[in-house]
């Protein structure tokens, strides 16, 4: 029943539905996402390529081809819209998760942060030196016109004597062997000189380039060098390599007294303990974890300073909450005035830059300078008392994390009051209930159903509040009698960062990655117990 | 009453906070993990910035041009040149000309990269080894010892020219009796006196303390001394002018990590005088360096132990820089810093590299044109001496002539943090030996 006025079946609808988009413009839009990620990939695999950087590679087009696969298909509709969150899920936090744990393994850190090719290679170069009083030449990088093979100009820095130095050995030169100047210079028939540009292109071989010394009279009295090799664009003299590599056995050779140096834990060691720079990075099992553990430095405030993050996360929860929960009943009553105005107001605390807003704290709590303290002529030593465990810093270090942190629950719980039906309080009410009762009875189950989640997501953060502690404190005021630093108001993530970023070898980033993994550990327990009991709450409410 | 729909309702409730249990955990860990910059160059080591800025200003505070509080930045990535020299924004200026200059001699591209002085440091060892790091850069002294253990500095032969350079300078770029890096500048802090207030220069540091609290006494000052405090660096002169050291230097000017100087008689009669000055008010704990600048520059207080970086900042107070005053009849010797140029041991182009570190910054022109830019005293013997006639420059000289390199041997990173609560615990009212001698055990035990 073909008539005119029926809609045409074109190719682009028939494509659209092919694909299962519904309308052309689903289509146009569907088929632009699609060819901009396939030339994002496209790029991706340009840049990685040459770089060899083949995990990535692989992963990059694999995700490519299985987004591709998705929305192209009919079939796939459900993942259609996991696959974005799983693959943001993915990049942002299982990846994360899973490299610290790896960095965990290893040695990461000052002294090892080269891979094994890279630290063998630093030692060799770093092992060939002038010895002293060796005489540098005047150089200057030659090529040869024909066979582009290298060639060395040398100028006796006593005598003026030029010295032509090629593959072969030494020879001496006359001013007129010289025909030309500069960069036109023609050397001896066969050579003009090198600019920097090609000794750049060539640089490891211009490096490695050695003229022999058969004249005994060249060399240097006491040196034991056997060649003459470039030291920079202008300047030649003898060197001496003082380590060999045996890439069989994987050892490095002292060339001087024959001592072998071997790979243990990622820094090549001699058999009587000597070590040589720079070590790489290996992975060394469950050592940073038994560091962490056993040694008594660490254990030493480990218990303080984890009992203390427990009631800061704790404490500031409760607190914020508390704070942010009544001044939302507050305002929810309609009775307010202003209820607008003050809202925003108080979010400012939380809207503003805790970085920022923390150090002005800092400021205000100095106990001399503070305008706190100048206002009320005080002397207060808000951040630094160690009287009573650092009870004064804590307390200071909670407060401000309470004005930081009500803004948020005042924010959160506003939006449950108000998403709140009316008519279970209303029917509360007319049953006679007070205030008070329809607050504990039928408001707070209602709400924690609502915020409960996002109140073990806070104990979380503060559990890390890095920031806060960090900035406000920096840990401080110290406990004295400890064995390494720490301080009265320290929290887990502080504490770890000085052990990891200010102990002994400098960075860290293997012990600081493994006790990261502890915390996340931690986190993750006291999370789920969380959600189980909220989860007791819900099932009130059903 | 529940209906099949609330009852799928909760289930779906469950798996959303499975979900939501999962990611929680997850960005907690992001979060720890962020300490830890990855080996791909997009890898941003963002959250420990933050804190070492903090702590660059505690330990080292040289670096004025850091602290202006750039977060957050994403990792520099190697510039596309023959040569590539990352400086920060005020030496890039100035090593721009010669690296032109070279570039059209030598007929090679080459690029000044401008990246934070305090970004410099880590991300040579990150970037470097990934091949996205600079041939030349520059930095301080201080940093030598994390970057010759992780072997991404690569050793510079001055050869002739050693001559030529400061022995203080030379000193502090020797690690190990080998020579890295060519410096351009020296600095260190010194006495700032104003000559309005306190017209004639204390002697001794009894002298210096009755002035001050004698100032304020009578109601001409409202600080005795602007001294920012609990900081080891701006306190180390008055250590060793007690005769306490941080760590032993050998013969040859090197640092022993195996020889603590803070429980020495010395260290200890530091800590003692530390106790009075704190009980006596003239050393006020709560000083920080706004402080200090504020009250210097409105002429509330008769002195500053400071450095170069904050004479800019004093705006038309009259003053003169100049040595400490003796302690106990010793003169005191402040930590010196040396600021060069590093060719990096990853460099594309070594030779390049060099060439350019030694024969165009190795030169008066450069050294006096790096002065004016950063106000830092050359450490160019030949450009040094054509500008040592300024009183400024003399004056922080003529300081630092009894001070040494600060250590960069990696030990000194567990210096910090005990020696600086040391200060706190004694100005805290506890005995200033104990103080002390816990601090050098907490440091022996750290470094292990």
């Amino acid at each position: 029943m073909s008539s005119p006025a029926a809609p045409r079946v074109t190719f682009v609808d028939k494509l659209a539905e092919r694909v299962g988009a519904g309308s052309p413009v689903g289509l146009l839009l569907k088929l632009l996402f699609l060819g901009v990620v396939n030339a994002l990939t496209l790029y991706a695999i340009l840049t990685l390529l040459p770089l060899r950087q083949w995990t990535p590679l692989v992963v990059v087009i694999t995700a490519t081809l299985a987004l591709d696969v998705i929305y192209l298909s009919k079939r796939a509709l459900p993942m259609k819209f996991l696959i974005p969150g799983t693959i943001a899920l993915l990049i942002f936090q299982v990846y994360p998760v899973l490299y610290t744990g790896f960095i965990g393994f290893t040695n990461y850190g000052t002294g090892n942060v080269l891979n094994q090719s890279q630290a063998v290679s630093r030692i060799i170069a770093d092992g060939i030196t002038v010895p002293e009083g060796a005489t540098r030449y005047g150089a200057t990088p030659l090529v040869d016109i024909d066979t582009d093979e290298l060639g060395l100009l040398l100028v006796d820095p006593d005598d003026g004597q030029l010295l032509l130095g090629t593959g072969d050995g030494l020879e001496e030169l006359a001013e007129a062997d010289i025909t030309g100047e500069g960069i036109e210079r023609v050397i001896a028939d066969r050579f003009r000189p090198l600019t920097l540009g090609e000794a750049g292109q060539r640089e490891a071989e211009v490096l490695a380039f050695a003229v022999p010394i058969d004249d005994p009279d060249l060399i240097d009295e006491g040196a034991q060098a056997e060649a003459i090799s470039v030291q920079t664009f202008s300047s030649a003299a003898v060197a001496i390599a003082r380590f060999d590599y045996d890439a069989d056995r994987d050892v490095i050779v002292d060339v001087s007294d024959g001592t072998e140096y071997r790979p243990v834990d990622g820094v090549y060691t001699s058999a009587d303990g000597a070590t040589l720079r720079p070590g790489f990075r290996e992975v060394i099992g469950f050592a940073n974890y038994q560091e962490v553990l056993t040694s008594p430095a660490i254990r030493g405030p480990f218990l303080r300073v984890f009992l203390w993050t427990f009631a800061f996360a704790v404490l500031s929860v409760v607190s914020t909450f508390v704070m942010g929960l009544g001044l939302a009943l507050a305002l929810n009553d309609p009775r307010m005035k202003l209820r607008r105005t003050t809202r925003s107001l108080l979010i400012i605390p939380y809207a503003l830059p805790s970085f920022m807003t923390a150090l002005i704290w800092q400021g205000l709590l100095n106990t001399s300078f503070g305008p706190i303290n100048r206002m009320f002529n005080l002397s207060v030593p808000w951040l630094t008392s160690q009287a009573y465990a650092g009870a004064l810093p804590k307390f200071s270090v909670l407060l401000v994390n309470l004005w930081l942190g009500f803004g948020y629950m005042f924010l959160i719980t506003t939006g449950a009051l108000q998403a709140m039906p009316e008519d279970v309080k209303e029917a509360a009410r007319v049953d006679g209930a007070s205030g008070w009762q329809i607050l504990r009875q039928i408001t707070m189950p209602l709400l924690l159903v609502a915020v409960g989640p996002l109140l073990i997501a806070s104990f979380a953060f503060n559990f890390n509040n890095f920031n806060v502690v960090f900035l406000l404190t920096g840990g401080g005021p110290p406990i004295q009698g400890t064995l390494t630093p720490a301080g009265h108001t320290d929290i887990l993530i502080s504490y770890s960062y000085r052990l990891a970023f200010q102990g002994g070898r400098g960075q860290d980033f293997g012990l600081a990655a493994a006790v990261s993994s502890i915390i996340f550990l931690l986190v993750a327990v006291f999370s789920w117990i969380g959600f189980r009991r909220t989860a007791v709450l819900e099932e009130v409410n059903r | 009453m529940p209906s099949d729909d609330s009852r799928e309702n909760t289930q779906m409730k469950r798996s959303t906070k499975w979900a939501a249990l999962v990611s929680i955990a997850a960005l907690v860990l992001a979060a720890c993990g962020a300490d830890e910059p990855g080996d791909e160059p997009e890898a941003t080591p963002d959250e420990v910035d933050v804190e070492e800025e903090d702590e660059g200003e505690d330990e080292a505070p040289e670096e004025d041009e850091g602290d202006e509080g750039e977060e957050e930045e994403a990792a520099p990535v190697r510039a596309d040149a023959d040569l590539v020299i990352w400086a920060d924004d005020t030496r890039r200026p100035v090593i721009e000309p010669f690296a032109e200059r070279f570039g059209e001699e030598q007929g090679i591209t080459v690029a000044v990269q401008e990246v934070a002085f305090d970004q410099i440091r880590d991300n040579v060892s990150i970037q470097g080894p990934a091949g996205q790091g600079p041939d030349v850069f520059i930095g301080a002294h201080d940093w030598l010892g994390e970057l010759v253990e992780n072997g991404v500095v690569a050793p510079l032969d001055l050869a002739g020219a050693s001559d030529d350079y400061l022995e203080v300078a030379l000193q502090a770029f020797a690690y190990e009796g080998t020579n890295y890096g060519l410096p351009y500048s020296i600095e260190n802090i010194a006495l700032i006196r104003n000559t309005e207030l306190a017209p004639e220069r204390p002697e001794t540091l009894e002298d210096m303390w009755e002035v001050g609290l004698g100032l304020v006494e009578s109601g001409d000052a409202e600080l005795p001394v602007g001294w920012q405090q609990n900081d080891p660096f701006h306190n180390y002169w008055v250590v060793t002018g007690a005769g306490g050291y941080v760590f032993g230097q050998e013969d040859d000017g090197s640092y022993n990590a195996d020889d603590l100087g803070l429980d020495t008689e010395g260290g200890l009669r530091a800590a003692e005088l530390f106790g009075e000055m704190y009980d006596v008010g003239f050393v006020n704990p709560d000083v920080d360096y706004d402080v200090m600048i504020n009250s210097f520059a409105n002429g509330e207080t008769p002195f500053a132990v400071t450095g170069p970086w904050a004479l800019g900042d004093f705006g038309g107070v009259d003053f003169v820089v100049e040595p400490f005053p003796t302690i106990d009849g010793n003169a005191p010797g402040p930590f010196v810093g040396v600021q060069g140029f590093f060719v990096s041991s990853f460099a594309e182009n070594e030779l390049a590299a060099r060439t350019f570190v030694l024969d165009f910054m190795g030169t008066d022109d450069a050294q006096l044109e790096l002065y004016e830019a950063g106000n830092r005293p050359p450490a160019l013997i030949s450009a040094f001496e054509q500008v040592q006639d300024d009183p400024i420059v003399a004056g922080f000289g003529a300081a630092g002539e009894t001070g040494a390199p600060m250590p960069a041997i990696p030990a000194m990173g567990s210096v910090w943090e005990a020696w600086t609560n040391a200060y706190t615990n004694i100005n805290s009212g506890n005995d200033p030996e104990a103080a002390f001698q816990e601090a050098a055990d907490q440091i022996r035990n750290l470094i292990g």
